[in-house]
């Protein structure tokens, strides 16, 4: 075996250094004939004959050469070598072409991995700093709006197929160090562990560890990477520090390393310790866990194990667990939801299509350039080459074309990505969370996925487009094509180019019908009724810490002020505390007064949210009956309970609302009856586009006691102007205390929620509008090449006194098949495909009348202007010129 | 292991068995030079093998790349200046095997094409 292997070293040094022909083999075939001549001498031939005979026996001396010169290289691989270099000069010798695909490719690849990046980010890449994140659960009672620290416990000790579960729960704290003022943060409190499930470790610093976890432990806090940096200039003298966390002494023990922000958008982690509250069962809102699978365990096992553990805990815990079933979920299915992934699929799928169209436009360029290869390419065939051999050097020019397109590319999506990261932070990129969870968590940049991605569509875009012109002209008939001067063949060409344009034009329909629904849902969405005026609506977050206002009296009484002087500020129109206007609801098992009595495991459930006197004054949402909260409304008084028109419907239908009487459930307790004093406008408070979901009480806060408020005022001032204004205006109450979120206006939170879907249905939109324009532009180049084809026929047909109407008809009798054809083929697929979005898709059908005849339109449109030219160069044809020019 | 090198097409086939009858030759023979080799192949096999001599050359350089085969530069009986070649001890290994691989596979060859090639006649 070594044989051989130094046999390819010595073709591989050979190859690598050029191919030195031996010096001596013309010497040695030299002395081969002469010694042949003398053999055949001595034998009696005369020296002549001798010699003829040696040179006819020798064959060729070049071929002898070749032969033993292929021996000595690489001459599979030096021919694609040459192939390449054929490619590259062929590329140069047409530039126009070669910039019209490149610039083509390279949009659409561009386009491609743009999308591809982003898809890739959102879906696949998870948390950075997360390691082997497809293994990384999360585990939740979504119908119950999380875990309890109590099922936690339960599914970490029996659940086999985890390494690992951790607890989550994010919140707002306040912050302060020497440095001065506290200021609010994002913070999550998390179990012992959960960095270690991430697979990541402090920086600097340590972590925490189960002895922080328990009631009573010194409080400690680790700082995110990018925290550390700000506030205190990456000094590492900073771990052992105490600082004060909602005012509590904490001491800092470590730093996280860079880009680390798991497993939400956070500045600090603080150990999650179980206080007998936190344990109690009931208490499970918004928290959820993680889990890394075990190296055995598949993501079916887990769930599998999960479900099981539920049930039973379902049976053991009725109260608190009953018809909540336990799930595990992929980063994907748990924080994008199965909305906005199809809706990203969908995505990929348009930019999809725009390359193929480009592609097909490109086959087709590739066809009518053909046409002037086809003697080139005969003659090649006449001398004994291969027709597989053409073909390869075919598809060596095109892949090479799609190289420097996906190249070009590539550059072009980098700096795309880049431009989306910025465009995107603070965007709802799903409807599953809020806006800006993603913020500065999301790493765009491009993985191995991606480098992939973009090799394989290089390649695969240059085969797709030049497949087919390769395989037509390598089945060429030589002798007719040598002798017509390269007209073969092109009736079939123009059956392919025909073929090809019809393709395009139905993924334009496709594309149009698609963008059509997408745009048409989206505008459903943003003009959803919401049941008040978001308009000239600001708000504002106001949270109150426990050590300052440590009773419920405090409180009340911190927001009553606020309120009163927000009212009197300056543009102020009217002004509320309250709960973000469509900012959803708590979900309270309850009972109506009068009710038949149910056992306390089956109470329903219903949605409610805490607001203050002149909530709806400033929402501008009508009261119907009775009145709003006011402020003799306080806890002294008799409870009340104001509720909206969709839940009187449903609760009390067909009688006055106002007087009944229901309670609400709370921690296995009936609290005490509230009597309905109003009965207002239904507010899309949960979800627009779920009426249902909107079934809503309003609690006041004075009997509510809350910590955590939204000021809301209708101004005539823009954002910028309030939000100075309303920071006076805490800081007269409390100097220290901070806006934790905002000011922004109610409209942009409203517009943020679905930003991804706007920001989809502009991509589809524009992906639509390029597929028009190329398939309008391929339409366009097969007819004017139609036409130039029969330029003669069109000349003799007008010298025999056809009129330009005629030839008119001529040539859109060709151009309306081909658009006939292309349409009807795409509303059958978009009739076929677009059903697919229908999970995505609002208040509009799949196979929307309206927008199919809308995509028909505008293709026929763009279409039959792209035939125009051409057509109106048929009609100007002059028959003596075309005559002649064709016999020339 | 001598199989794997065997691959289906006729050509390879060819192109191996030239080499055998090289390597063969100048064991059996002593240093050669190209046209001797030519010429001894073509007398051996009764003239029968149509040989194109130019391919040998490929077949040598093949050989010397595999290091069956050495070549130097000597005098013929005739003073005339030629390329020698002679077999190397790793040639005359690889002839040993190759030999006992023909014999093998042409008595297995020999036997699947007896019958069928004794009716047609």
């Amino acid at each position: 075996m070594t044989g051989r292997l130094r046999e390819w070293w010595e073709r591989l040094v050979g190859f690598l250094r050029g191919r030195q022909q031996d010096v001596d083999f013309d010497d040695e075939l030299a002395a081969h004939v002469e010694l042949a001549v003398e053999d055949s001498v001595r034998r009696g031939m005369s020296r002549e004959d001798a010699r003829r005979l040696a040179s006819m026996k020798l064959g060729s001396r070049l071929a002898a050469r070749e032969l033993a010169g292929d021996q000595r290289g690489l001459p599979w691989f030096e021919s694609w070598i040459a192939d390449l270099r054929y490619a590259w000069r062929m590329m140069w010798k047409s530039p126009a072409f070669t910039a019209t695909a490149v610039a083509m490719l390279a949009a659409g690849i561009g386009l491609n991995v743009i999308v591809f990046t982003v898809t890739n980010t959102v879906l696949f890449k998870g948390f950075p700093g997360v390691r082997d994140n497809e293994r990384l659960l999360y585990i939740t009672a979504l119908r119950s709006g999380g875990a309890s620290y109590a099922d936690f416990e339960d599914w970490q000790s029996q659940a086999r197929s985890f390494q690992g579960m951790a607890l989550v729960r994010g919140g707002r704290y306040t912050y302060s160090d020497a440095a001065g003022m506290p200021e609010t943060f994002d913070a999550t409190a998390v179990t012992a562990g959960t960095f270690r499930l991430a697979g990541q470790k402090p920086l600097v610093g340590r972590d925490f560890a189960p002895a922080d976890e328990v009631p009573g432990a010194a409080p400690v806090v680790v700082l995110r990477h990018g925290f550390w940096e700000r506030r205190y200039g990456k000094d590492p003298s900073v771990i052992g520090r105490i600082v004060h966390v909602n005012g509590v002494p904490t001491t800092v023990i470590g730093v996280m390393p860079p880009g680390f922000s798991f497993p939400q958008n956070q500045d600090f982690w603080l150990p999650l310790v179980p206080t007998p509250e936190i344990r109690s069962r009931a208490n499970h809102n918004n928290w959820f866990v993680l889990g890394r699978l075990a190296d055995h365990a598949t993501i079916d096992q887990a769930r599998a194990e999960l479900d099981t553990i539920g049930k039973r805990l379902e049976i053991a815990y009725p109260l608190t667990n009953k018809g909540f079933p336990v799930t595990a979920h992929r980063f994907h299915e748990f924080f994008i939801g199965p909305n906005a992934t199809l809706i990203y699929q969908a995505m990929v799928g348009a930019v999809g299509c725009v390359l193929l169209i480009a592609c097909a436009n490109l086959a087709n360029l590739l066809l009518a350039r053909a046409m002037t290869r086809t003697r080139e390419i005969s003659l090649r065939l006449a001398l004994g080459a291969a027709r597989s051999r053409i073909v390869r050097q075919l598809l060596v020019e095109s892949v090479l074309i799609s190289s420097l397109g996906g190249f070009a590319g590539f550059w072009i999506a980098k700096w795309g990505v880049r431009i989306f990261a910025v465009a995107a932070t603070g965007a709802g990129l799903s409807d599953q969370i809020a806006g800006n969870w993603f913020d500065h968590i999301l790493d765009y940049s491009m993985d191995y996925r991606v480098f992939a991605f973009v090799a394989a569509i290089s390649i695969g875009t240059g085969l797709l487009f030049g497949l087919a012109p390769a395989r037509r002209l390598s089945t060429l008939d030589v002798n007719a094509s040598l002798k017509d001067g390269g007209r073969g063949g092109s009736s079939r060409r123009s059956t392919l180019s025909a073929l090809l344009v019809v393709s395009e034009m139905a993924l334009a329909v496709v594309l149009l019908a698609g963008a059509g629904v997408m745009i048409r849902s989206f505008l459903k969405v943003y003009t959803a009724d919401v049941g008040f005026n978001r308009h000239g609506l600001v708000t504002a977050l106001i949270n109150l810490p426990d050590a300052k206002y440590p009773t419920p009296a405090a409180r009340i009484a911190f927001f009553d002020r606020l309120k009163t002087q927000v009212e009197t500020m300056a543009g102020v129109e009217s002004a509320a505390i309250g709960s973000l206007p469509a900012g959803g609801s708590q979900r309270i098992p309850f009972e109506l007064a009068g009710a038949p009595p149910v056992d306390g495991q089956r109470l329903p459930v219903l949605a409610a949210t805490t607001i203050g006197p002149a909530y709806f004054r400033t929402l501008g949402t009508p009261v119907l009956a009775g009145r709003e909260f006011e402020d003799a409304d306080r806890s002294s008084r008799v409870p009340v309970v104001v509720v909206n028109q969709r839940f009187a419907a449903a609760h009390w239908p067909g009688t006055d609302a106002i007087g009944k009487r229901l309670r609400l459930i709370r921690s296995n307790a009936p609290g005490p009856w509230l009597t309905v004093v109003g009965v207002v406008a239904t507010v899309a408070q949960n979800d627009p586009l779920q009426p249902e979901s909107n079934a809503v009480i309003y609690l006041p806060y004075q009997q509510e006691n809350r910590a955590s408020m939204w000021v809301i005022a209708r101004t005539s001032l823009p954002v910028s102007g309030f939000a100075g204004a309303l920071r006076k205006e805490v800081q007269n109450l409390d100097p220290a205390l901070p806006l934790q979120l905002g000011p922004f206006t109610v409209a942009d939170r409203l517009a943020e929620r679905y930003q991804y879907r706007a920001m989809s249905g502009m991509l589809f939109l524009f992906c639509a509008v390029a597929a028009l324009l190329l398939a309008s532009i391929g339409l366009y180049a097969v007819v004017a090449h139609w036409v130039s084809q029969r330029t003669q026929e069109i000349g003799v047909r007008m010298a025999i006194g056809g009129s330009a109407r005629d030839i008119l008809q001529l040539v859109l009798t060709q151009a309306v098949t081909t658009i006939a054809f292309g349409l009807g083929t795409g509303l059958g697929a978009a009739l076929l495909l677009l059903p697919a979005l229908k999970a995505v898709l609002i208040q509009v059908s799949p196979a929307d009348p309206i927008t199919l005849v809308v995509a028909a339109c505008a293709l026929s449109a763009a279409a039959l202007l792209g035939c125009l030219i051409p057509a109106r160069r048929a009609m100007r044809v002059e028959p003596l010129r075309a005559l002649r020019a064709e016999s020339s | 292991m001598p199989q794997e090198r065997r691959t289906p097409a006729k050509l390879d086939l060819l192109q191996g068995t030239l080499d055998l009858l090289v390597l063969q030759t100048l064991a059996s023979m002593g240093p050669q030079h190209g046209y001797g080799l030519a010429r001894r192949i073509e007398q051996l096999s009764g003239d029968e093998v149509l040989l194109n001599q130019g391919t040998i050359y490929a077949s040598l350089v093949r050989l010397q790349q595999r290091r069956w085969i050495a070549a130097e530069w000597g005098v013929s009986e005739t003073n005339r200046r030629a390329k020698y070649y002679s077999i190397t001890k790793a040639g005359k290994r690889e002839l040993a095997e190759e030999t006992s691989y023909w014999a093998r596979l042409t008595a297995v060859v020999g036997r699947v094409l007896a019958p069928s090639g004794g009716s047609t006649k």
